[in-house]
C-alpha cells in the first residue's frame, strides 16, 4: 500500500488537475481548448475513482485492472488534447480536414499495431491490448509533440499561451522518457518510485499556471524562439 | 489527391518512428511501464502472475535476522 508521501503527491496532482479546468473556465478558455480541459477533467475523475477502488480493494488485481484500463482511456484523451493543439497551430492554413484524417489514421494504425503485438496471447487479450495501446500511444504522442514544436519554430508562432502549452507537454513526455531510462539504470533506487507520480504533476501544474498567468493575447517575439541568421 | 497521400505518408512515418523508438527503448528495458497518467500509485501489471493477487513471500515474514546456513 502507498505511504503518506505517495498519498500526498497523489492528492496534489489531483487538485492540480481540477485547477486546470477551473483556471480555464476563469480565463474563458474552456471551449477554445476543449480537449485539453476534457482530458484534465477526465484525469480528475479517474484519480477520484482510482482512490475509491484502492480504498475498497487495496493494492489488488482489481485495482491494477482498473488502473491500466483507465490509463488507456486517459492516454487516448491526451492524444486528442495534443491534436487540439495541432489544430490551433495550423488553424490559419485551413488544414483541419487533413489533420482529422491523419489523426484517425494514426490512432487506427497504433490500435492495429497494438493488436498485432498482443493477438498471440489468447489469455486476457483485451487487458493486454489496453496496456499495449496506452504504451504505444505514449510514443506516438512523444513524436507528435516534437513534430509540433518543430512546426512552431518553422511557422514562427508567437502566441505565448499556445507555445507554453506545447512546451509543457514536451517536458512532460521527455521527463517520463528520462525517468524510464533512470529506472533501468538504477533498478534498486527506492527514491525513483516517488518520481513517477511526481512527474504526473508536471503537466497539470504547467497548464494551470499557463491558463492563470498567460493571457490569450500575449505574444512572444519570434527571435526568442529561434536564432535567426543575419 | 496528393495532399491526401501526403497525410497518409506522414501518419505512417510518425507511426513507424514511434514504434521504432518504443522497440529500441523497451528492448533494453526491464519491461516496466514507460508512462502513467496522473499521480496514482502504479500497481504491478496483474496478468504477469496469472491475474491472482500476489501473496507476500512467506519466508520474508518476521523481522528476525536470518542465521547462516549451519551445514556450511
Amino acid at each position: 500500500m502507498p505511504g503518506p508521501l505517495e498519498y500526498g503527491i497523489w492528492l496534489i496532482c489531483t487538485l492540480l488537475e481540477g485547477a486546470v479546468v477551473v483556471c480555464a473556465i476563469r480565463s474563458h478558455s474552456f471551449r477554445r481548448y476543449i480537449f485539453l480541459n476534457l482530458y484534465m477533467a477526465l484525469s480528475f475523475l479517474v484519480s477520484v475513482a482510482r482512490f475509491q477502488v484502492l480504498r475498497h480493494y487495496g493494492m489488488s488485481s482489481e485495482y491494477a485492472y482498473f488502473y491500466y484500463y483507465s490509463d488507456a482511456l486517459l492516454t487516448i484523451g491526451l492524444y486528442f488534447a495534443l491534436l487540439n493543439l495541432y489544430s490551433h497551430v495550423f488553424d490559419e492554413m485551413k488544414v483541419e480536414h487533413y489533420l482529422r484524417v491523419g489523426a484517425i489514421l494514426l490512432l487506427g494504425g497504433t490500435a492495429w499495431f497494438s493488436y498485432a503485438v498482443v493477438q498471440q496471447s489468447s489469455h486476457r487479450l483485451f487487458s493486454h491490448f489496453a496496456y499495449e495501446l496506452s504504451q504505444n500511444l505514449y510514443f506516438v504522442g512523444l513524436v507528435l509533440t516534437y513534430a509540433l514544436w518543430g512546426a512552431i519554430l518553422k511557422l514562427r508562432e508567437t502566441r505565448a499561451r499556445l507555445i507554453q502549452l506545447v512546451l509543457a507537454l514536451g517536458v512532460y513526455f521527455s521527463s517520463f522518457a528520462a525517468n524510464y531510462a533512470l529506472q533501468n539504470l538504477y533498478r534498486g533506487a527506492g527514491v525513483l518510485r516517488f518520481v513517477t507520480p511526481l512527474l504526473g504533476c508536471i503537466l497539470p501544474a504547467a497548464w494551470a499556471y499557463c491558463f492563470l498567468r498567460v493571457s490569450e493575447e500575449a505574444r512572444l517575439a519570434p527571435s526568442r524562439l529561434a536564432a535567426v541568421p543575419r | 489527391m496528393s495532399r491526401k497521400l501526403t497525410v497518409v505518408l506522414l501518419a505512417m512515418l510518425v507511426l513507424v518512428t514511434a514504434m521504432s523508438l518504443k522497440t529500441a527503448a523497451v528492448t533494453h528495458g526491464d519491461g516496466s511501464v514507460v508512462m502513467a497518467n496522473g499521480g496514482a500509485p502504479q500497481p504491478p501489471v496483474p496478468w504477469k502472475n496469472g491475474g491472482a493477487p500476489q501473496p507476500p513471500v512467506p519466508w520474508k515474514n518476521g523481522g528476525a535476522p536470518q542465521p547462516p546456513v549451519p551445514w556450511k
